[in-house]
């Protein structure tokens, strides 16, 4: 029995683009109802399809759920679709995030026709790129995230939003044009874009050193993960984006690089990403650190929090170069588990910043007593960022941490990961120390009418603590499913 | 029999027979809104002959002088296709040239007549014949509008044509001379038992090249292209960038692989000469285009740019031994869409530029407000130009790229790749411009239906070729098909 | 040894024109001597397409058709050239190119 659950999961939020841009003038509350649903039943399809993912021990290193027509036969490219339980995690995460931002957006008043189409058609190619078992559609899907979102920030953004929109296309398209022509090299050496097919056999070529071949993919990743030193647009980026964009774009667009960086560069070139698993993990480290130091020196909260997830992010390269099962598990929690606190984060940030028009933290102070459920939201994604036990953050990154130390992959683990664990007491520091200046010290006479959050924001904060928790609480309802996604991957190593 | 083969160029003829129809026509009627119908009628006549014709693979009629394969008849097609949407873009366009618009739809077919014949050529005489046909109509377009810049871009465009396509006739003298032949296989004959030429010959293969450099815009004959296209009446500066390319890549793609493309020391030559000219095409295209104020000229440097993506699927297709039919297939496909979506990119500059009255970036500010339409249409072909999804614009560098990967062109690919990237510099400024900012002006754009269906169909193309190009890479591996290989 | 004139010689004399008539073309501003610049390089051609046809292939006349064409076309550009400088003439009173610069070259 095929139901095509994936094509309905991708292309839902397309027939609502298509519905509302057909709708002659239609009003605010249509279209952002017409988004809602659309979004909410490719979220309902997603869980279940989680649930009926086969999880017996003879469905590992199998694509589930796929779906493969001949789309261009002339370069043998297929409209190729399945998930394993590396991306399972990741596309439910994406349409969760689809119906949050809705959600979230739901006071917009500026174009909301055009908005919501971007907002839908985000979703639609984010999904794909996690469902794409074709290097050719993988490609395509990449690439198409880029237009809602040079839209979303330059339209609907704030303060420098031109420049931030101009950067993020620049970046995201010098990478992808790397990534274009590694595609096209591997195509010449095997012969095929099939990405199952790919990480079964062992690449050779006279063509093009393999490590160009690894790099020129590897780029367009590290550049969406971010890696330092190439993560100069995200702050940028995050920080003039509307508050739903934010939400996607450090829920589930980075992790379209850790996701490609598994599914690509460590899969198809094992030997290769072991050679140079060193380099990779001192960038990690470094990212993990300067990321950390930075965030430090930030007043503007969205800056904050961008570069907090250049920090964190940094863990998630370090588990997938560890390379290990456990490390590599762990770096995929850590993309699920960042997604979800980040996107909080940022939702939080959004709703502070539309009660009390600034995110400057020399402005606010003392908000926890007009804002009670705010601040305990906030107050539990701040705590979950740091890792508290409980929550998923703890889970992912503790994970992370004793995949990455037990690695013997490479030399030299246990300082990387020594290193790297620093980050977390300065995330700590920050967060504290950020959750403290907002809400807890002296009260501003100014913000004395200020609101605390409504019905529709609780519902999409409160979703957002329920995943937390969950997970923090339950973590072997995802752990099962990505070990059964990276266990081929770690014995491709040989690990 | 003579005439018997007379039924081979009736798609020609019967667009002679409008053109002179027209002519006519014009002299006795008041209401010239007749004048556009019957042109759409005689291209459309013109397509029904041609398709008529498909399926006729490889047959050459006249004494070798033209050849209807598959190949050919498609580029008709194109050609065709193109000239009615350009037709219908120019309904409002051709009031500034008040009396004179039966002679401006009578030129424009006899420039697609020669571009047709062109596309069919298999002789040097007919190819130099039907070039000029279709360049000379096109130096009398250039000039239509009679004013000052008009006639200057006219003037140049004569002047820099005249020199290449003298350029082109000593080449074609040289080859003829050594090869003693003006038939492209009789040609290609002689190289099959030859193991080296003189350099006599090379100068003509590389003076031939040069002079269609000049037509495709390739460095260093594309000092042409900006002038023109600022200058020209819009329609036209549309039709020359799709039409008029794609006949020149069509012929010089069947001038290379008939005449030159055997045996592969021969091939290998011109392969690594096309190579570099193609780095250097889509670079200088792509950085001066950084810098342009007027829409027309950006587009013109943009053409030049897309003619260096072009020359990359030629060089590939050098680089092949046996004529790699996937290769050529790629350069077919290209053309396509890169002419739907020009043409679309221009019918909605025609459109907004009726209206404003002025062809400067600054004034497309706020554009989105004014015409959401117009703009939405004008921000899908620019994606498509900067090659994103989901428009044709992709999956056409997907398939020419591949071809070039595949021998082993990378080094060439990357450069192409990093040009796509400074390209989106220079497009997505332009659609930046039309959606935010302000307008000067609250007067909505619009446009009249003409325009909005051709524009519309475009759209539809662009999109449908960049979601399900199955069907289009089929047709175009079907006009792969070309006389003498 | 007696001198005769043979296939190089035409063709030699046909490159000398030929590059006169493009050094012609670069350097002149007059938009009448481009153009007679233009006329040399077409006629340069036309030597060595009839050298060729009776050196080459003396029984064919592919040649000299060829440069029949030539002549034609050209006349053909040539008429609807000044034309064009006719009506650049009417608005600027000048055939000089250094003043045809509205548009940049």
């Amino acid at each position: 029995m095929n139901l095509n659950l994936l094509s309905w999961i991708i292309f839902l939020p397309i027939i609502g683009i298509i519905v509302i841009a057909v709708l002659p003038k239609p009003g605010q509350k249509t279209v952002k109802w017409i988004a809602l649903s659309f979004a909410l039943a490719s979220f309902l399809i997603s869980i279940a399809m989680f649930w009926m993912f086969d999880r017996s021990g003879s469905a590992i290193g199998h694509m589930q759920f796929e779906e493969k027509i001949a789309w261009i036969p002339a370069i043998n490219a297929y409209y190729h679709l399945g998930v394993d339980g590396l991306s399972i995690p990741l596309v439910i995460l994406m349409t969760f995030l689809g119906v949050v931002s809705v959600l979230v957006s739901w006071k917009i008043q500026l174009r909301p026709k055009e908005y919501f189409i971007w907002i839908l058609l985000l979703e639609s190619s984010i999904l794909g790129v996690f469902c794409s078992l074709d290097l050719i559609l993988f490609f395509l899907f990449w690439e198409l995230e880029l237009i809602p979102m040079y839209f979303l920030i330059s339209i609907w953004g704030s303060g420098r939003k031109e420049y931030a929109a101009n950067k993020y296309l620049i970046y995201t398209l010098v990478g992808s044009s790397f990534m274009l022509a590694g595609i096209l090299s591997t195509y010449f050496i095997t012969h095929t874009f099939d990405l199952t097919a790919l990480a079964g056999i062992s690449i050779t070529s006279s063509f093009i050193p393999l490590t160009v071949l690894f790099f020129l993919l590897i780029v367009g990743f590290a550049i969406k993960l971010p890696v330092f030193p190439l993560h100069t647009w995200l702050p940028d980026a995050h920080t003039n984006a509307p508050t739903a964009a934010s939400v996607i774009l450090a829920g589930a667009l980075l992790k379209m690089g850790g996701y490609g960086m598994i599914r690509l560069c460590v899969s198809m070139l094992p030997q290769i990403a072991v050679q140079y698993a060193p380099v990779m993990c001192t960038l990690a480290v470094i990212g993990v650190v300067y990321g950390a130091a930075v965030t430090m020196r930030q007043t503007d909260l969205k800056r904050l929090i961008a570069y907090s997830s250049v920090s964190h992010m940094g863990y998630v390269l370090l588990g997938i170069f560890a390379l290990n099962q456990v490390s590599l598990a762990g770096a995929s929690l850590q993309m699920f588990s960042h997604g979800v606190i980040t996107g909080l984060l940022f939702a939080m940030v959004g709703l502070v910043y539309d009660k009390t028009h600034t995110r400057d933290l020399n402005n606010l102070s003392g908000l926890a007593r007009q804002m009670p459920i705010i601040v305990v939201v906030f107050s539990i994604a701040g705590l979950a960022s740091l890792g508290l036990p409980g929550t998923v953050g703890f889970i992912a990154e503790f994970i992370t941490f004793a995949g990455s130390f037990a690695s013997i992959t490479i030399a030299g683990m246990k300082i990387f990961t020594l290193i790297a664990v620093t980050g977390v007491v300065v995330t700590a520091g920050y967060m504290l120390w950020m959750l403290q200046r907002v809400f807890y010290g002296y009260p501003l006479d100014k913000y004395n009418g200020v609101k605390d959050a409504d019905a529709v924001e609780m519902i999409s904060t409160f979703s957002f603590v329920a995943v937390i928790m969950a997970v923090g609480i339950y973590p072997a309802v995802l752990t099962n499913v990505i070990n059964m996604g990276v266990a081929p991957i770690a014995r491709l190593i040989g690990m | 029999m003579l005439i018997d083969e007379m039924k081979y160029i009736t798609p020609e003829i019967s667009l002679l027979c409008f053109a002179l129809l027209i002519v006519v026509v014009d002299l006795f009627v008041t209401r010239k809104g007749v004048l556009p119908i019957l042109s759409v009628i005689g291209a459309l006549v013109a397509a029904f002959f041609t398709v008529g014709l498909w399926g006729n693979g490889g047959i050459s009629a006249f004494n070798n002088m033209i050849a209807i394969d598959q190949f050919g008849l498609f580029f008709k097609l194109l050609i065709l296709a193109s000239l009615v949407l350009v037709v219908m873009a120019s309904n409002k366009y051709v009031l500034k040239f008040e009396k004179f618009q039966g002679e401006y739809y009578a030129v424009l077919m006899l420039s697609a007549i020669g571009l047709m014949l062109l596309v069919s050529a298999v002789n040097l005489i007919t190819i130099y014949v039907s070039l000029e046909l279709s360049s000379i109509s096109l130096y009398a377009l250039v000039s239509f509008l009679k004013d000052k810049a008009s006639s200057e871009a006219g003037l140049k465009y004569l002047i820099l044509g005249a020199v290449a396509s003298a350029i082109l006739l000593y080449g074609m003298a040289l080859t003829f001379g050594l090869t003693g032949s003006t038939g492209l296989t009789a040609i290609a004959d002689y190289f099959r038992t030859s193991s080296t030429a003189s350099p006599l010959l090379l100068t003509g293969l590389v003076l031939i090249i040069a002079g269609f450099g000049f037509k495709i815009a390739s460095v260093p004959f594309q000092l042409w292209v900006p002038d023109v296209y600022e200058g020209a009446p819009t329609p036209i500066t549309a039709y020359l960038s799709v039409a008029s390319k794609a006949a020149g890549f069509a012929v010089i793609t069947r001038i290379l692989m008939t005449a030159f493309g055997q045996p592969d020391w021969l091939h290998a030559e011109w392969a690594i000469i096309i190579a570099v000219l193609a780095a250097l095409t889509m670079t200088v295209g792509n950085v001066t285009a950084l810098v342009q104020t007027n829409i027309k000229r950006l587009f013109g440097y943009s053409s030049i740019a897309q003619a260096g993506y072009l020359m990359v699927g030629l060089a590939a297709m050098g680089m092949a031994t046996q004529g790699n039919a996937d290769i050529r297939s790629g350069i077919i496909f290209f053309l396509f869409s890169y002419t739907l979506t020009n043409l679309g990119a221009f019918i909605a500059i025609i459109a907004i530029s009726n209206k404003i009255d002025s062809d400067q970036i600054a004034d497309y500010t706020g554009m989105g407000k004014r015409s959401p339409l117009l703009a939405g249409a004008l921000t899908l072909f620019l994606v498509s130009l900067t090659g994103l999804p989901p428009t044709a614009g992709l999956i056409a560098k997907i398939y020419i790229f591949n071809g070039a990967v595949d021998q082993g062109l990378l080094w060439l690919v990357v450069i192409a790749v990093i040009n796509s990237v400074i390209s989106a510099f220079y497009y997505f400024r332009v659609v930046k411009v039309m959606w935010m900012g302000e307008p000067a002006s609250q007067d909505k754009v619009t446009s009249s239906w003409p325009e909005w269906t051709a524009l519309a169909v475009c759209c539809i193309m662009v999109v449908i070729i960049g979601v399900a190009p199955g069907a289009f890479v089929g047709l175009t591996q079907a006009a792969v098909k070309m006389f003498g290989i | 040894m007696m001198f005769s004139v043979g296939l190089d010689h035409y063709l030699i004399l046909s490159a000398i024109l030929f590059c006169i008539g493009l050094v012609g073309v670069i350097t002149q501003r007059n938009v009448i001597k481009l153009i007679m610049c233009l006329e040399i390089m077409l006629n340069a051609v036309n030597i060595t397409l009839i050298a060729f046809s009776q050196y080459i292939t003396p029984t064919l006349l592919t040649g000299q058709i060829f440069a029949i064409f030539v002549m034609v076309v050209a006349a053909a550009e040539v008429a609807v050239g000044i034309a064009i400088v006719f009506s650049i003439y009417r608005s600027r009173e000048s055939v000089d190119m250094e003043n045809f610069n509205i548009l940049k070259w």
